[in-house]
């Protein structure tokens, strides 16, 4: 066959190949990875460590410090937002709605504004409680958002304004999970139910050492 | 033979539905709904189910409604978690398949209520389609579910709103 030493040596190369695979390739050793890098470095920000933080509330200053001893679920989001921060809030609501009041007042909501420019103290007022009155909007200066947002590894994003002016802002739709003694402990993805929620809340209200 | 008359005239008749331009009996809209939002809330969005039982790809490229100032249509594109909402030119409905706008995904944005939005409210809209078709439909203003359904949760008493 004409083709005949084409194909013996591209088996050839072939067998090359499989025998260095074999004997001669090796996954990079663990001693040689940085022990400080994660294996799976997470897709938003750093590893979000959580923490105290004071930000500006319709009814004055808000320091997460003054929700010890409660479970507080914190979102970021903004009321321009037509889909994503009503259906998460809807979702907080719901499980903040389905909690024995004996439970609820050790229950706090709080939602942050990654849009200051719009989303105002009297903005903040109206819409946040319209979902539930235990969640309460906070917002601050940009340098202050941007400090807290790092804390819980939030992203958010302003987009270009289009010609009347309206813009849309890029945000993860995290509800982050804070224990009793305001440890950072979960980070609830976007479309978690009502019903998980309130298994989350319950699992740290019984967590909270007397 | 009459039959490549007949056969011709059948194809005739199937291409009818294609020529009309007023509406495309071929599209059919259900369920539409505009989502009640808070009441300083700038924006909702409406959503429905679009079926496309032609045989051609059909786009919405437009909707508009009296009752609001700007009317777009978006999808959200989710990178990792970060919900990314963008305007698209076009949402596209295949032949005999389905489109749905639901939350976290299409929608026709509304922005600029020209009138606070109650629950019922009927908001008209009028979607355009590539094809020069239009659509003319009610969609009723529905509440943002903000209590939990009765049944669900634990039930310890005194779990009502």
């Amino acid at each position: 066959m004409k083709h005949q030493n084409a194909w013996i040596g591209l088996i050839g190369i072939l067998l090359a190949l499989l025998l260095w695979l074999a004997f001669f390739w090796e996954p990079a050793r663990t001693s040689d990875i940085d022990p400080r890098t994660p294996h799976t470095p997470l897709p938003v920000a750093e590893i979000p460590t959580g923490g105290d933080f004071t930000l500006q509330s319709p009814s004055g200053a808000v320091a997460l410090a003054d929700f010890r001893g409660k479970v507080v679920l914190l979102y970021f989001g903004y009321t321009f937002c037509p889909d994503v921060c009503p259906t998460s809030l809807a979702a907080l609501a719901q499980a903040l709605s389905a909690l024995a009041p004996g439970e609820l007042e050790k229950v706090q909501g709080l939602f942050i504004s990654v849009d200051p420019e719009r989303d105002t103290m009297d903005v903040l007022k109206i819409y946040v409680p319209y979902f539930h009155p235990g969640i309460t909007g906070l917002s601050g200066t940009p340098e202050q958002l941007a400090q807290v947002a790092r804390l819980y590894g939030a992203r958010y994003m302003k987009q270009k304004p289009d010609a009347d002016g309206l813009y849309s802002v890029d945000h993860s739709a995290f509800t982050y999970l804070i224990a009793t003694d305001g440890t950072l402990v979960d980070s609830l993805p976007h479309g978690t139910s009502p019903e998980q929620i309130v298994d989350k809340i319950r699992t740290q209200l019984k967590a909270k050492t007397p | 033979m009459r039959l490549p008359t007949n056969c011709l005239a059948l194809l005739l008749a199937a291409t009818l539905p294609c020529i009309s331009f007023a509406a495309n009996a071929d599209l059919l809209i259900d369920d539409p709904y505009v989502r009640l939002a808070p009441p300083n809330a700038p924006a909702s969005g409406a959503f429905m189910l679009i079926r496309n039982t032609g045989k051609a790809n059909r786009q919405l490229i437009k909707a508009e409604s009296p009752a609001a100032k700007t009317v777009e249509l978006h999808t959200h594109i989710n990178e990792n978690g970060v919900m990314k909402m963008r305007e698209v030119a076009a949402i596209n409905v295949s032949a005999g398949g389905q489109t749905e706008l639901k939350p976290g995904s299409y929608h026709i944005m509304l922005i600029g209520m020209k009138q606070q939005l109650k629950e019922g409210d009927a908001i008209p809209l009028t979607l355009s389609f590539d094809d020069g078709s239009k659509k003319q439909i009610i969609a009723p203003v529905r509440k943002l579910q903000t209590t939990m359904p009765a049944g669900k949760g634990m039930q310890h008493g005194g779990m009502k709103q």
